[in-house]
């Protein structure tokens, strides 16, 4: 039974998606991030291969990324620490853009990403419909990973009843418009997005994008199932070191 | 059986999809539309000054030796080049669609001032994204920029060029759907973006046929274009697609050597790749992280080539190859010298391939050169080329007139 399935059948809401890097701030801290990730209280790890050129990110996932890719973290190395994350009992989603998998061979790629303990995958500029989207959503069933969509406020209802019918697992909402960043400005229709999601997916609704105080958690736990915050880890991470991610995130849920 | 490519298609967030979808609609709409079409030829006459001349090379012809040359001058259009022609489209299409701001990413410089141009003409707000070094590369487009009332954002990030542009701007649009239309600069992007900037700039092809018709009562045997993102290229050759007889040569940057992040030419090292927002041929690592370029136009430093071109290329119908920064230098001297036209830097990529295939074409041929630039721009760039000593001084001079 895949990770997320067996998390999901415990626990309704209230739950918590931490996101990191591959390679932010070193390959071999990562792993540290990731434990203090796990032990201040994450239920899903969010673990990012790095791409040149994250289309859906702000500057300072944008910066962590290409400092990652610098500092030599590969897609392979990426996935090994993957192998490592997963080991800690959490369920791990792997995110990345699209042309990682398609240089890796898409089927191959979640093959591998499956075996190596991911359960779900998130591939923001990956459209359900596009060939590439197809063969995801082929590959993700065989090997029952959860292959995530990404909608924002704004996305029309018909768009959101076709994504539908192909999603599972949960379904990434982003806060508002716009990319990833410390910057907490949630859309105004955010709640009743929410309800909408929903009511046409049928499935735990997580929300994030500019999620950096325990106020904003709070704020979006009343109607998320699932609340993420990632780029708030960067800066801890970039201002403190690894292990005071443990300390940061427990105040942020606590 | 090898699997069809199926180039371009729109890989963006779904928060895009329901503009692209707006968009789409409304191009679609505009090109049966009468009062578009009247509006749009308007402008490309009345303020863009089209048609652009050809100019017949006479003394390049005689000194060649072999095909006669043509120059087909797009630096002749308001704002010195191509590029003005698919802002004047995007630009009534963003009014038609009620936005109220434009956006846009540029390299050279040549597609943020025709943006911004495009923009103060039709009383919209602009914003444009520009890498820091290219801002360091073309600053006096910046400056032109922020006299026509655009605010010019630079990028700090990644190899700080065209590509980390295109990436703020779709940034910067994703959270301004509402009100902003982004005017990409090339025939790239998500659809509908590579077609409908392709649909804009064709008028360049038929002007090409119907200006050489009139003098030589004959079709071109080539057609020669340089190649950024391919919006003069495949506005240069759509024309002449059906006509087999017709050659159709895009001249990507060389640069300095054939290494990754020497060049930019998705001949020497492209591969199938996702970005951007759509699938095509990609200057990019092994396991698909986009490389570096490298050239000495900013309008040619960019990975990636527009969809319908790289199909266009593979299927064999469009032959690339590529010249180098000092080969592009030398033809800017070359065609001053000769013809009295000074080229940008861009387009000299494609006038330094006139030198190599004219020569061996027979003397009744002809071959067409899209000037997509005049070198106003590159004033700078070609001082320091040059060693120029003289223009060193007055730099000088002219700092402390400041002070
Ligand atoms: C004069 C000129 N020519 C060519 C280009 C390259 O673009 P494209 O290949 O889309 O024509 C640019 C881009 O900035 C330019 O300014």
């Amino acid at each position: 039974m895949n990770n997320l399935e067996k998390l999901f059948a415990g626990k309704k809401g209230g739950l918590f998606m931490a996101h990191m890097i591959a390679g932010c701030p070193t390959m071999e801290e990562s792993e540290k991030v990731a434990e203090a990730l796990v032990k201040g209280g994450a239920d899903i790890i969010e673990l990012q291969i790095p791409f040149s050129d994250p289309m859906a990110d702000g500057p300072a996932i944008a910066v962590a990324s290409e400092e990652a890719i610098k500092g030599g973290a590969t897609v392979a190395k990426s996935l090994a620490l993957l192998e490592k994350v997963a080991r800690l009992g959490k369920p791990v989603a792997v995110m990345t853009y699209l042309n990682i998998p398609f240089r890796y061979g898409i089927s191959k790629f979640v093959t591998k990403i499956a075996k190596t303990g991911a359960s779900a995958l998130i591939v923001p500029d990956c459209p359900f419909d596009t060939e590439e989207g197809r063969e995801l959503l082929t590959a993700c069933k065989e090997t029952q990973v959860y292959l995530i969509p990404v909608v924002s406020p704004g996305v029309p209802k018909e768009r959101l009843e076709q994504l539908a019918t192909d999603a599972s697992g949960f379904v990434y909402c982003t806060s508002r418009q716009g990319i990833t960043g410390a910057n907490s400005k949630f859309a105004k229709e955010l709640v009743d997005f929410v309800k909408e999601l929903k009511e046409i997916f049928k499935l735990p609704i997580a929300v994030g994008f500019g999620v950096k105080s325990k106020e904003d958690v709070a704020e979006l736990a009343k109607v998320a199932d699932i609340v993420i915050a990632g780029s708030f880890f960067i800066h801890v991470i970039k201002t403190s070191s690894p292990g005071s991610v443990e300390k940061s995130l427990k105040s942020l849920i606590s | 059986m090898t699997k069809k490519i199926t180039y371009g298609g729109a890989y963006v967030p779904e928060m895009l999809w329901d503009t692209l979808r707006k968009l789409t609609a409304e191009f679609e709409g505009a090109k049966k539309d009468a009062n578009f079409q009247n509006e749009f030829q308007n402008l490309l006459r009345n303020f863009s000054g089209r048609p652009t001349p050809l100019i017949f090379a006479e003394r390049a012809t005689k000194d060649l030796g072999g095909a006669k040359v043509y120059l087909k001058n797009e630096g002749a259009n308001h704002t010195g080049a191509h590029k003005i022609t698919h802002c004047l489209g995007q630009g009534l299409l963003a009014r038609r669609l009620g936005k109220r701001m434009l956006i846009a990413e540029t390299g050279a410089g040549q597609h943020g001032v025709a943006t911004a141009t495009v923009a103060a003409k039709l009383g919209l707000e602009c914003v444009v994204f520009m890498g820091s070094e290219d801002i360091r590369r073309q600053r006096p487009n910046v400056f032109l920029m922020e006299r026509l009332g655009t605010k010019v954002v630079p990028v700090e990030y990644g190899s700080k060029t065209l590509k980390d542009a295109v990436n703020e701007a779709l940034k910067f649009w994703m959270e301004h759907l509402d009100e902003a239309h982004y005017c990409i600069g090339s025939v790239l992007g998500p659809a509908p973006y590579p077609e409908m900037n392709r649909y804009f700039q064709s008028v360049i092809g038929r002007e090409i046929r119907s200006e050489l018709m009139e003098r030589e009562n004959k079709l071109p045997d080539a057609v020669v274009a340089c190649v950024g993102g391919g919006s003069n290229a495949m506005g240069s050759f759509y024309d002449f697609i059906a006509d087999a007889s017709v050659k159709l040569i895009g001249v990507e940057a060389g640069g300095i050597g054939k290494k990754i992040g020497e060049h930019s030419s998705r001949k020497i090292a492209g591969e199938l790749g996702i970005f951007q927002g759509y699938k095509s041929l990609f200057l990019q690592t092994e396991e698909g992280q986009i490389a570096p370029t490298h050239s000495i136009s900013a309008g040619l430093d960019y990975p990636g080539v527009g969809p319908e071109l790289a199909d266009l290329y593979t299927n064999g119908r469009v032959e690339l190859t590529y010249a180098t920064d000092a080969e592009a230098v030398s033809a800017v001297d070359y065609f001053a010298k000769l013809e009295g036209v000074i080229s940008a830097l861009e387009s000299a990529h494609a006038l330094a391939e006139v030198r190599k295939i004219a020569p061996k074409m027979s003397r009744d041929s002809i071959v067409v050169a899209t000037l997509s630039g005049r070198g106003d721009k590159d004033l700078f760039n070609f001082a320091r080329a040059f060693k120029d000593e003289s223009f060193r001084d007055f730099l000088k001079d002219e700092y402390n007139r400041y002070e």
